[in-house]
C-alpha cells in the first residue's frame, strides 16, 4: 500500500517539491471532490453513482516559461513526478515576461457555498426529491406520457491553492441539483421540454418548480407549425436569455482581446450595445453557483460592472493578461478541473435588470416571436460573433399566444444583438450554470423558415 | 499500477458479497499531452495522467456505480466496497465466474507511438502550420494551433468472467485561422484526427489541414451572408457526415429507443428513409477517430447495418438495453471516463454511396445551396428536430458552384429529410468530431456520399433585412 496523505500535506509535499527545483517558482492546485447521482425511470431508481475525484495541477515557472502537468497520483513519489514533468514541459514553450503566479494573500470570505450534512443524506431521500419533480410535471397536462431522463445529483468539493510566493487558500462548496426532460404526447405527434436548477443549499432546490417548467415547455410545443421566412421583434424569457448571454462572455477576455479575436478590442469607452444593457459579472454574490473567494491563480475576486447602459466598461482578466494591459487582476481565470490549466471566464455573469414588468414589456408589440428553445449554441462562433440556430417558438401577437412554431431558424451577429436590445424586464433569474438575465427584447432578427 | 485478472476478481467478488446479480469493473489510465501554439509563440504545454476506475453493480433493472481515482489494490478495494454498500439487497453473495483473459484484434495499427516521438517534433509542426497560415494573405489576423495526443489504457472485466483490454491512441491536429478584413472578424477552423499513431502526421498532412482552414477564414470574411429561407441543397461528401450524425444516428440509440423516446422507437422492419439511404455504424473502421477494438464494456466493435435501403435493421446497442430490446450487443456502449456510466453512442457513422455521379447531382440543381462543410450540430431526438452548422457554403447557380456564402445552419426533421433525399452519389467523404450526449464527451467520426436534398430550411438573414 503507497503512503496516503492529506490534502494539506499534498499541497505542502508539491510546493516544496517546487521550491527544491531550480526554478523560479510555481502554483499547486488541489481539488478533492464528492458527488452522488440518481437517475430515475418509470417511478423508480435506476441508477446511483458515486463518483470521488481527487488530483493536482502544478504549474511551473523557469525563465519567462511555463508548464502544467496534473496527476491524480498523490504518493509522495506521484506528487514529485509531476513537478518535474511541469517544469520538464515548461522547456518547449516560449519566455514570455508577463507570466506570473500569485503573490498578494487573499483573504478568507464566507460566500454562503457550504452547506454541511451532504454525506448523512441517504439515496431514498435523492431518489424522493427526482420522484416530487416527476410527479409535479404529471400533474400539469395529462399529455405528459414519460421523461428522457430525471436526475438529482449533488455534490461537496474542496479546492486548495497554494503559490510558491507564499499565497495560499481553500473553500468547500457544495451544490444540489435536479433536472427533467418531461415528453409530451399528442397522437404522433411527441414534443419534449427540458428544464433543469441548480443552489448552493438542499432547501433551496424546487423540485416541484422544475418539473412544472419542463412540463410546460414540452405541451406548449405540441401543434407547433411551420413558419414563414421573415424578421420579427424577438423575446427571450430569463432562460432563454441566459443561453445567449452566455455566447457573448468571450468577447469580454482579455487573452481574445490582445490576441485581436474578440470584436471588443478596443472599444472601452464606447457603446458596445444599447443604453438598456448593463452587464455585471458578479464573483462574490453570496451562495451563487459560480460565486468563489478567489480564482483558479490564487488572485481575489471581484465585482464588475462589465458595461455600463451601454458602454464597454473592462475586461475580463488572468494574472499574465492584465499586466499585458497595465491592469489590476480581475480574478477571472478559472479552472475547469484539476487537469486543466486557468482559463478566462465569467462568475455570475448577468444582465442587470430593468424596470418593466415582462408582460408590459411584450403587450407592447404587435407581432412577435418568443424563444421557447434554442438548437446548436455551442457552434456561435466567439471570434466573428455570428450565430445561426434552430429554434422553436411561440408566436405573439400584441403580447398574447396566438399558436407555436418549430423547424425555424434564427440569426445574426452578437453586437448587433447587443445594439438591438430595446427592453429589459425587472425579473432578473439565475440559471443552473451561473448566468443571470431577466426577460428582453430584441428589436429584429432574421428568422428562417418555409 | 495496472490491474491482472486476480485484482479484478477480487474486486468484483468484494463487489457482490452484499447483493446484486452482476457487476462490472472497468479501469483506466489516460495520458494526455497538449500544446497549444497562439499569437506566434507556444503558449500551452500540459502533460497529465488521470487514473482511475468505476464498478457496477446491478440487481435487476436497479445499478449502482462507484467510482474514483485509484493508484493501488486497497483503492480499488475501497471502490469495490462503496459499490456494495449501496447495493445492499440481503440478495446474499453472487458468484464471481473464473475470470477469462482473451484478446480481441485492433482494428487501428499505431505504428509510431506518439509519446516515442521528442516534443520538439511535435512543436516543430505547429510552428510549420503558424507559418503557413501566417505566409499565405496579409488578412490572416490571428492562427491558434493545437496538438493533443491522447493514450487511454482500458481494462473491462465482468462478473461473467470476462477480462479484456484495449489500448486507443487518439491524436487531433487542429488549425484556427482568424482573418480581418475592415471591422469583420470571421474563423475558419479544420482538424485532422484519427485513432492512429503520429504517422498520420506527415508534414502534407498539416499544409492540408492549414490551408483548408485559412482559406475558410479568408473565403468567410470577404463572403456575403446566406440566405434565410426553403432551398434545395446538395451536400458534398468533403462536408463528412455531420447530417447523418444528427438526422438519424441519435434517434437510432438503444436507450433512447427502449424508453419510447425517439421517433423511430417501435419502428424495426419499417421504411423510415428514401430506398437510396444505406446506413451502418462501425466502429472497426481502421483509423477513424471513433474506431476501438471494443466498447467500454468490453464488447467488440462490429459493422452494425442500422437502414437497409431505406429500412429500419435495428439500433445501436450496450448491453443491458440490448437485452432489454431482444437485439444483438452491437458494442456501442462508450463512456468518457471511468467517471460515468456506459451510455449507446457512435462510432464512425455513415450513409453508403450509391450510384450518381457527383457532377451531375450539383448539375441537376438550377438554383440552391452547396454545401462543402458541416461543423457541430444537435439533435431534439423526440421530435426529430435538428439542426447543424454550416461552414463552407456557396450557391448554386444553374448548376454550377457560384460565389460562397456564410453563417448558415440546415434544420429540419430527421426522418422527413431522410426519406426526401432523391439523389445518392458515388463518393464518400469523412468528418471528425466530438459527439456530446448526457454531459459525456465521445469520439467519432461520421461520412455520407453527395446527396441531394430537393427541400430544407437554410438559416441565414432575410435578405435586404
Amino acid at each position: 500500500m503507497s503512503e496516503k496523505l492529506a490534502n494539506e500535506a499534498i499541497v505542502d509535499h508539491a510546493v516544496a517539491s517546487i521550491k527544491s527545483l531550480r526554478v523560479d517558482g510555481g502554483e499547486v492546485f488541489l481539488r478533492d471532490g464528492q458527488s452522488t447521482t440518481v437517475e430515475i425511470r418509470d417511478g423508480q431508481l435506476e441508477n446511483a453513482i458515486t463518483r470521488g475525484e481527487r488530483g493536482i495541477g502544478i504549474r511551473v515557472l523557469r525563465g519567462g516559461r511555463v508548464g502544467f502537468a496534473y496527476s491524480s497520483d498523490l504518493s509522495p513519489d506521484g506528487i514529485e513526478l509531476c513537478v518535474t514533468s511541469a517544469r520538464d514541459i515548461a522547456s518547449v514553450t516560449e519566455p514570455d515576461p508577463d507570466v506570473s503566479i500569485a503573490t498578494q494573500k487573499v483573504e478568507n470570505v464566507d460566500l454562503g457555498l457550504y452547506e454541511a450534512g451532504i454525506d448523512d443524506r441517504p439515496v431514498d431521500a435523492r431518489t424522493d426529491v427526482a420522484l416530487a419533480v416527476e410527479r409535479a410535471a404529471k400533474a400539469v397536462d395529462p399529455r405528459i406520457s414519460g421523461f428522457r431522463k430525471t436526475t438529482y445529483s449533488d455534490g461537496t468539493m474542496t479546492t486548495m491553492i497554494a503559490t510558491t510566493a507564499g499565497v495560499r487558500g481553500a473553500y468547500r462548496e457544495t451544490y444540489f441539483s435536479v433536472g427533467t426532460s418531461a415528453v409530451a404526447t399528442a397522437g404522433e405527434e411527441r414534443q419534449i421540454g427540458y428544464f433543469g436548477d441548480a443552489k448552493r443549499q438542499f432547501a433551496a432546490i424546487d423540485p416541484e418548480a422544475v418539473g412544472r417548467r419542463s412540463a410546460a415547455l414540452a405541451v406548449g410545443k405540441l401543434g407547433a407549425r411551420p413558419f414563414k421566412t421573415q424578421t420579427l421583434p424577438i423575446v427571450l424569457d430569463p432562460y432563454m436569455g441566459m443561453s445567449l448571454l452566455g455566447a457573448i462572455v468571450p468577447l469580454f477576455s482579455a487573452d481574445s482581446v490582445i490576441k485581436g479575436k474578440s470584436l471588443f478590442a478596443g472599444k472601452v469607452g464606447t457603446q458596445v450595445a444599447s443604453a438598456a444593457v448593463t452587464i455585471v459579472d458578479d464573483a462574490r454574490r453570496p451562495g451563487a453557483l459560480r460565486s468563489a473567494p478567489f480564482d483558479g491563480e490564487g488572485v481575489a475576486t471581484s465585482t464588475r460592472t462589465l458595461v455600463d447602459e451601454g458602454v464597454l466598461r473592462g475586461y475580463l482578466t488572468s494574472l499574465k493578461t492584465a499586466k499585458k494591459l497595465d491592469h489590476t487582476p480581475t480574478g477571472n481565470a478559472r479552472r475547469g478541473s484539476y487537469a486543466s490549466p486557468s482559463r478566462i471566464g465569467a462568475a455570475n455573469f448577468h444582465l442587470a435588470a430593468g424596470s418593466a414588468s415582462p408582460e408590459a414589456l411584450v403587450n407592447g408589440l404587435d407581432r412577435s416571436l418568443r424563444i421557447t428553445s434554442l438548437l446548436n449554441l455551442h457552434t456561435i462562433d466567439p471570434i466573428s460573433g455570428e450565430f445561426s440556430l434552430g429554434a422553436t417558438g411561440d408566436y405573439l401577437e400584441n403580447g398574447e399566444r396566438t399558436y407555436p412554431v418549430q423547424g425555424i431558424t434564427i440569426a445574426g451577429n452578437l453586437t448587433s444583438l447587443l445594439a438591438s436590445i430595446t427592453g429589459v424586464a425587472n425579473d432578473l433569474t439565475f440559471g443552473a450554470a451561473g448566468l443571470g438575465s431577466p426577460t428582453f427584447v430584441i428589436s429584429e432578427l432574421s428568422i428562417g423558415g418555409v | 499500477m495496472s490491474v491482472t485478472e486476480r485484482d479484478a476478481a477480487r474486486a468484483l467478488r468484494t463487489a457482490l458479497s452484499r447483493g446484486g446479480d452482476w457487476g462490472e469493473l472497468f479501469w483506466e489510465r489516460h495520458d494526455v499531452v497538449t500544446l497549444t501554439l497562439d499569437d506566434n509563440r507556444i503558449e500551452d504545454a500540459i502533460t497529465g495522467v488521470d487514473q482511475g476506475a468505476g464498478i457496477r453493480v446491478t440487481a435487476g433493472d436497479r445499478g449502482v456505480y462507484a467510482n474514483g481515482n485509484v493508484n493501488d489494490g486497497d483503492d480499488l478495494l475501497a471502490i469495490a466496497g462503496r459499490a456494495a454498500a449501496a447495493i445492499a439487497d440481503d440478495g446474499g453473495t453472487h458468484e464471481v465466474a473464473a475470470i477469462h483473459a482473451d484478446e480481441l484484434p485492433r482494428p487501428s495499427v499505431v505504428q509510431i507511438d506518439p509519446r516515442s516521438v521528442p516534443i520538439e517534433r511535435k512543436v516543430e509542426l505547429l510552428k510549420l502550420a503558424n507559418e503557413r497560415a501566417r505566409s499565405t494573405d496579409a488578412r490572416v489576423h490571428q492562427v491558434t494551433v493545437l496538438y493533443r495526443e491522447s493514450v487511454q489504457d482500458v481494462v473491462v472485466a465482468n462478473s461473467d468472467g470476462r477480462f479484456r483490454k484495449d489500448t486507443r491512441t487518439r491524436l487531433v491536429f487542429g488549425v484556427l485561422v482568424t482573418a480581418k478584413q475592415g471591422d469583420v472578424l470571421e474563423s475558419g477552423y479544420k482538424a485532422k484526427a484519427g485513432t492512429e499513431g503520429f504517422e498520420m502526421l506527415t508534414e502534407e498532412a498539416v499544409r492540408e489541414t492549414t490551408d483548408t482552414a485559412t482559406r475558410l477564414a479568408l473565403q468567410n470574411v470577404a463572403a456575403d451572408p446566406a440566405p434565410a429561407g426553403t432551398y434545395t441543397v446538395v451536400l458534398a461528401s468533403d462536408a463528412g457526415g455531420t447530417l447523418i450524425h444528427e438526422s438519424v444516428g441519435h434517434g437510432l440509440e438503444a436507450d433512447l429507443n427502449l424508453k419510447g423516446m425517439s421517433v423511430y422507437s417501435g419502428r424495426l422492419g419499417q421504411k423510415v428513409a428514401s430506398d437510396l439511404i444505406t446506413v451502418v455504424d462501425d466502429g472497426t473502421d481502421p483509423g477513424r477517430r471513433g474506431t476501438q477494438a471494443m466498447d467500454d464494456e468490453g464488447t467488440q466493435t462490429h459493422r452494425t447495418v442500422l437502414i437497409e435501403n431505406g429500412v429500419l435493421k435495428t439500433y445501436l446497442s450496450d448491453r443491458k438495453h440490448a437485452r432489454k430490446l431482444g437485439i444483438p450487443e452491437s458494442g456501442n456502449g462508450r463512456r468518457e471516463s471511468f467517471r460515468h456510466l456506459p451510455i449507446c453512442r457512435m462510432t464512425t457513422t455513415r450513409i453508403e454511396p450509391g450510384t450518381s455521379d457527383p457532377a451531375a447531382i450539383l448539375a441537376s440543381v438550377k438554383d440552391g445551396i452547396f454545401v462543402k462543410g458541416m461543423g457541430g450540430g444537435q439533435v431534439d431526438v423526440v421530435s426529430g428536430n435538428f439542426a447543424f452548422e454550416i461552414t463552407e457554403c456557396y450557391r448554386i447557380r444553374d448548376g454550377k458552384q457560384a460565389e460562397p456564402l456564410r453563417g448558415a445552419t440546415l434544420v429540419g426533421q430527421g426522418p422527413k429529410l431522410m426519406s426526401e433525399i432523391d439523389m445518392v452519389g458515388w463518393d464518400l467523404g469523412y468528418s471528425v468530431g466530438t459527439c456530446g450526449k448526457d454531459g459525456q464527451g465521445a469520439p467519432v467520426s461520421d461520412a455520407q456520399p453527395t446527396l441531394r436534398i430537393p427541400s430544407v430550411v437554410v438559416g441565414g438573414k432575410v435578405t435586404g433585412a
